[in-house]
Order: structure tokens, then C-alpha cells, then sequence
């Protein structure tokens, strides 16, 4: 037992889908409900994962980005409440004068009275997004892109390269704005004016971008990422074809059934057929692209646990929506505290489960989580 | 540590914005408006209806005597009012939590349909809104409740419209006779029906003073544009143009946004002797509380929330310090 126990907990990098399971599972939790008791439940139960489970590389350090990113969006819900009529409502808190706008304009209204439902309804629409935003910062965070796209299905290859790589550009900005300007503190350069500040930085930044790009591009093309091989035009056109009208379905399918206000034939039928689509484009492409996977990523119990409970939150506020709606959208009709029951609150803390009976990362962090790390012999992931 | 203090500043904010918010009032609000009909010809008298959904019909006055909307009205008169999450008030979606949103509504071709009130209501289950000058027919509004200005000495009726067709939209059934008047000659303010799709547009009326004007929710300009639109509208018309996809009738068909029309009112003024029993809503249930057995929410479920919070936040920080402690040795 004891051996298993430290089998399991031994340091190593999680599978990267794992992650993104728990993490999308946490995002489509947050976007069921406008309760900011949940959300920012979410919130904490995500920032406490990612500082107890990340690693030291570069696409980790940039959670930081997405949670400015998160009060960016919070910030300016509110505000705009404020600037377009946030009248909607009957406690008044601020009373702007209005500025008259001319008959083409009809249906805006600029300033005027401002009241507590309207600027609270911006903020917990706001929150939800940032929420949102921030569980897929916390998934480019956790996961290794690298491993993700080696991760992918040969079938996926095309799609998941160009997927992987958008992905990735984000944190890489991050890492490089944070490289660019530990360099101009360590060449003392941060007493210059505010805008040569700016231009020391965000030319190298791009300039950094950009090389990376390029590298990144010229490794891929020398793997033989994104060759055709010997496939007729008229075969891969077909594939193409079904594989992107396959996942445009899946899009539109998904988000209809997440998005409660659309049609519902929208929802499960599209969703069915651009799978089934999609599917069939898959087979055809895996068909022609033959890979070889050195050390192919294993899925074992702790990748299986870390899914599990992100998936868990997303059934259990599901399942807490349908029986009862009252608390996930809180009313701002009447302006109290918003209403909080059991069952939501417990799914959202499922999501911090990861947390404890996940892995830790590779040192050199183990030491710091009391685990023995240097003396551990690397595990095959 | 600047993400401890963003979660402490989020918390704050959250707590600093909703402290300023009153205590909510009763079902009633017994601080707005009087109980029963109005006395004198100054204010409205504002008929609720429960109809097919049940519970004594509610009759109170908001004795105000200078111009206001149909919206004013409603609230004046002490009702607790739930709107629809995509338009706001411009849409009436409960009436003292009627239809509640554990409620299931017996609505044909949608079964166990419960009100969440996040989009407009189906054609064949809303709150149906009619008004009348005193001694007068009842009559099916044109205008949105945001976009017409009630009648003074007269009425404003709200009936929970159920699987009724544009013709057999339930009246209130509470004549539309103040108490004393009866035989009066019928004072009507014949209202013209919209002519235009500009959403705020308002009912033509006298010139007076300007009232505030009523909008549509701020920070989405566009579905703003038709946030307003004529609301209540009958069975299977859906109210807001963009919406139209969306509220269908039980046969599917999409019909054309509201239209004006005559002779869906009851064709003359009923008998106040064929009153159904009402009440001032001196007694009714605090709406707040009903909300919270329905919904079955504990008062100590948002302290473990804010605890779980502060608590994780307390650990995100220490860990984040003990990592970085660990990197920089």
C-alpha cells in the first residue's frame, strides 16, 4: 500500500490533456452560474492549484497575465455599465448628467442615472467571463503544450498543430516580456522616461515573438510537421473539407448547448453531426499520416483523478442548474446578498482535489513540497 | 502576494457593493403604494391576476399623481417585480414570484417548462398586460411597459396569460370600476398603436415635463435596440424582433413582431358584481424568503463560500512564497 502511495505521488509532469479536462471543466462550471459566491470560489479553488501544481517553465509563469487579463474584463463590464445608462433598476447610487445623443442613436444612452442592479449585474457578468478566462489560463498554465501536441491523435495532427501553436503564443509573449524587462532592470534602465520604457520593450518583445516563431516554425518543418506526403490533392481537399466543416459544427454545437439561449436544435443536433463529421474527416486523415511516438504520454489514476473532478464540478453545477436556477443566476431585481445552497458550492470544491491527490512536478520544486526530489530517479511520464 | 491582495480586493469590492444595497423589502412592499383600489381619481390602480397559476388576484394603488410608466406603476404600488435577465424590466417575467422558478408550468408542447426568466417567456406562458381608464374596458397593451404612461384615475392590469391564443387572452377579472364610480361615463385616453420599431419610442401624450427615459440595459447596445419593444405581446408573437426565433408557438411558427390590433379586449366593461375575491396583499408571503426555502439555499453556505476563499487564497499565497524561496536557494 505504502509503496503505492509513493508510486503514485511520485514527482512527474501530469499528462497535459488532464489538465485541460479539469481546467475546461472548471470554465464550463463558471459559465452555468452568475453567483459570485461560486465564481470566486472557482477563482481561488483554480489559483491554488496552479501555484501547488506548475512547473518552473515559461508557459507557467504567465498565469499572472490572464488574471490582470480577468480584472481587465471585470474593470471594464462595470465601467461600461456606467457610461451606457446603467439605469436598469431602482437603487440610484450615482446620479450623472446624461448627455443628450441625436435621433440615429436611438436605444443608447450615454451617463445619466447610475443604479446599484445595473452595476452589479456588469460585475457578476464580468466575473463570470474573467472566471472563465482565468481557467484557461490556469490550463496553459498546468499543461505542457509540447506534450499536448505529442499527445495528439495522429488524426488531429493538422488542426492540433495549428491549435498547439495559438495557444502557445500567449504565454510565450509573457515569458518574453517578463525576460526583456528582467534584463533592462539588470542593465539599470528603469529610470528612463515613460516612453522610451515602452519602446525598449515592446520591440524586443516582438522581435523576440517573431525569431521565436520562425525557430519554432523551422524545427517543426525539419520534424516533418505539416507534409502532405503522398496523398492525391483531391483526397486531401475531401479530409480537409470534412474535418472543417466537422469542427465548426462541434463549435457551434458546443456552444449552443453551453449558451442556454439558443435554439436547442442548435445544441445536440449540431453538436452530434459535426462530431460524427468530424470523425469521419479524422479516420481519413489518420489514414495517411504515419507517426511513430517515442515514449508515448501514459493516462494512469492520477491523470484519470485530476479529470474526474474537473469534470465533476461542470455535472454537478449541470445537474444543479436544471433542478434549481434560482441561486446560479442570482436576481437582481430585488438587491439582497446573493443566495448560496449546498449542492453548487461542494461540486465547485471538488475542482481543488488536484491540488492534493495529484502528483507534484519535477523538481526542483519537490523539495520545496517536502517530497524527496533529486534522489528520485526519473519516471518515464 | 498581488494575488492574494487581487482575491482580497475582489472579495472587498464584491462585499463593498453589495453592502450598499438596502436590506430587500416584503413581497409587498408595504412602504410603496395602498392596498385595494384607489379611492380618488388621483394615481392608479394596479389589478394583478394570477389566473391558471393561482392565489387571490391583488389589487393596490400607487397614488401618484404625476406621470409615470406603466413600470412605475406596478412598482409604486408595492409589487416585487422579477424581470428577464436579456432585457431587464422591460420585460415583466414574475409578479410575486409567480410563475416561481421551481414552478412547473403546464405549457402545451413544452413539458415540465419551469420560468428561469434569463430569456423572453414563452408566447404561451407570461404575464399578459392589459390597461383600462376607469369604467372602461379592459385593453390589451401595445406598448411596452417601459414605453407608455399609465392613466390617471385609471387602471393597470397584469393576467397571467396560459396556452392562450392572441384572441383568448386571459382579462382580469376585477372590472375596472373604482369602487363608487360605477356608472360614471368611461374617460378613456384612446392610445395609438406603435408606428415605429425605434424600441423607445413612447407613447404619444401630452407634452408634458420629461420623464426619465427608459432604456434598455447599458452595456449591450445592440440587443438595447430591441430591449424596449412592445412587451407583454400575445400568445405566440413574440415581443422583441430578435427574440422572434426564439419564442415560437407551440406549432413552431415564428410570427411577425407585434402588430397593432383591435378587438382582442373584452368587448365592454364587466360588472365589478363578477369581481373575482381579492386582496391588498396585506398578507402575502415575503417573497424573499419563499425564494429561499424554493431554492433551498443556506444562510451559512456563502460564510463557507467566503471562508473556503479566504482560506485557499491563504494557501496560494504561502505556497507561491515557500516555491519561491525554494527556487531562489
Amino acid at each position: 500500500m505504502g509503496g503505492a502511495r509513493t508510486t503514485y505521488f511520485l514527482p512527474r509532469d501530469l499528462h497535459p490533456g488532464a489538465w485541460w479536462l479539469w481546467a475546461l471543466g472548471l470554465a464550463v462550471a463558471a459559465s452555468r452560474t452568475t453567483n459570485p459566491w461560486l465564481l470566486l470560489t472557482i477563482l481561488a479553488v483554480v489559483g491554488y492549484v496552479v501555484v501547488a501544481r506548475r512547473t518552473d517553465a515559461p508557459w507557467a509563469m504567465a498565469f499572472r497575465l490572464y488574471l490582470v487579463l480577468g480584472a481587465v474584463i471585470v474593470f471594464f463590464r462595470v465601467f461600461f455599465r456606467l457610461v451606457f445608462g446603467g439605469a436598469e433598476g431602482s437603487t440610484i447610487v450615482l446620479r450623472l448628467p446624461e448627455i443628450p445623443l441625436p435621433e440615429w442613436a436611438a436605444g443608447i444612452r450615454l451617463l445619466g442615472d447610475v443604479s446599484a442592479e445595473s452595476l452589479l449585474g456588469g460585475f457578476y457578468d464580468g466575473l463570470r467571463l474573467a472566471t472563465m478566462v482565468v481557467c484557461l489560463g490556469a490550463a496553459n498554465a498546468l499543461a505542457n503544450p509540447k506534450r499536448l501536441l505529442k499527445a495528439m491523435p495522429s488524426a488531429l495532427y493538422e488542426a492540433g498543430t495549428a491549435v498547439i501553436v495559438a495557444l502557445s503564443v500567449f504565454p510565450q509573449l509573457a515569458e518574453s516580456a517578463l525576460r526583456v524587462r528582467r534584463a533592462r532592470k539588470l542593465r539599470g534602465g528603469t529610470g528612463d522616461k515613460r516612453f522610451h520604457a515602452l519602446r525598449a520593450i515592446v520591440i524586443p518583445v516582438l522581435a523576440d515573438a517573431l525569431d521565436r516563431s520562425l525557430r519554432l516554425a523551422a524545427s517543426m518543418d525539419s520534424r516533418g510537421y505539416g507534409r502532405a506526403g503522398t496523398v492525391r490533392a483531391r483526397t486531401r481537399l475531401i479530409t480537409g473539407a470534412l474535418m472543417v466543416v466537422g469542427l465548426i459544427g462541434v463549435c457551434v454545437g458546443v456552444y449552443a448547448t453551453l449558451d442556454g439561449t439558443t435554439p436547442r436544435f442548435l445544441a445536440a443536433p449540431v453538436l452530434i453531426g459535426g462530431l460524427v463529421v468530424a470523425l469521419i474527416g479524422f479516420r481519413a486523415a489518420g489514414a495517411r499520416v504515419h507517426r511513430s511516438r517515442y515514449r508515448p504520454g501514459r493516462w494512469s489514476l492520477a491523470e484519470i483523478v485530476v479529470a474526474a473532478s474537473g469534470v465533476g464540478v461542470a455535472v454537478v453545477l449541470f445537474a444543479t442548474s436544471s433542478v434549481d436556477p434560482t441561486n446560479l443566476n442570482p436576481s437582481l431585481i430585488v438587491l439582497s446578498w446573493p443566495m448560496l445552497s449546498w449542492p453548487p458550492l461542494a461540486g465547485v470544491l471538488l475542482g481543488v482535489l488536484p491540488a492534493f491527490l495529484s502528483p507534484p512536478p519535477e523538481p526542483p520544486f519537490a523539495a520545496a513540497l517536502d517530497v524527496p526530489g533529486p534522489q528520485i530517479e526519473k519516471v518515464p511520464a | 502576494m498581488t494575488r492574494f491582495a487581487k482575491l482580497l480586493v475582489l472579495t472587498a469590492v464584491t462585499a463593498a457593493v453589495a453592502a450598499v444595497s438596502p436590506w430587500p423589502a416584503l413581497a409587498v412592499d408595504h412602504t410603496k403604494g395602498q392596498p385595494g383600489f384607489c379611492a380618488t381619481g388621483t394615481g392608479v390602480t394596479v389589478v394583478v391576476d394570477f389566473q391558471q397559476l393561482g392565489g387571490t388576484t391583488i389589487v393596490r394603488c400607487f397614488p401618484q399623481g404625476t406621470r409615470g410608466t406603466g413600470l412605475d406603476a406596478l412598482k409604486g404600488a408595492g409589487f416585487q417585480v422579477a424581470g428577464v435577465a436579456r432585457w431587464g424590466e422591460s420585460f415583466i417575467c414574475r409578479v410575486e414570484n409567480r410563475p416561481s422558478a421551481v414552478e412547473e408550468l403546464p405549457i402545451k408542447g413544452r413539458e415540465h417548462y419551469r420560468e428561469s426568466c434569463v430569456d423572453t417567456p414563452p408566447g404561451a406562458g407570461y404575464w399578459s398586460y392589459w390597461h383600462a381608464g376607469n369604467n372602461c374596458p379592459w385593453t390589451y397593451s401595445q406598448w411596452g411597459v417601459k414605453n407608455r404612461d399609465f392613466t390617471q384615475g385609471g387602471f393597470e392590469g397584469w393576467s397571467f396569460s396560459l396556452n392562450a391564443t392572441a384572441d383568448s387572452n386571459p382579462v382580469p377579472r376585477i372590472a375596472p370600476v373604482r369602487p363608487g364610480t360605477s356608472g360614471q361615463p368611461c374617460v378613456a385616453v384612446v392610445e395609438p398603436p406603435p408606428d415605429s420599431d425605434d424600441p423607445n419610442a413612447k407613447q404619444p401624450s401630452p407634452p408634458v415635463p420629461a420623464a426619465p427615459v427608459p432604456d434598455g440595459r447599458g452595456a449591450a447596445p445592440v440587443p438595447t435596440s430591441t430591449a424596449g419593444a412592445p412587451v407583454p405581446v400575445p400568445t405566440g408573437a413574440s415581443a422583441p424582433t430578435s427574440a422572434a426565433a426564439l419564442t415560437s408557438d407551440p406549432a413552431g411558427r415564428v410570427l411577425p413582431p407585434p402588430v397593432p390590433r383591435s378587438g382582442s379586449a373584452a368587448p365592454q366593461t364587466a360588472d365589478p358584481a363578477q369581481n373575482v375575491a381579492y386582496t391588498g396583499g396585506e398578507n402575502a408571503a415575503d417573497v424573499n424568503q419563499v425564494v429561499k426555502e424554493q431554492s433551498g439555499a443556506s444562510d451559512y453556505a456563502p460564510w463557507v463560500a467566503g471562508a473556503a476563499v479566504v482560506l485557499l487564497a491563504a494557501a496560494t499565497w504561502l505556497t507561491a512564497r515557500r516555491r519561491r524561496r525554494a527556487r531562489d536557494a
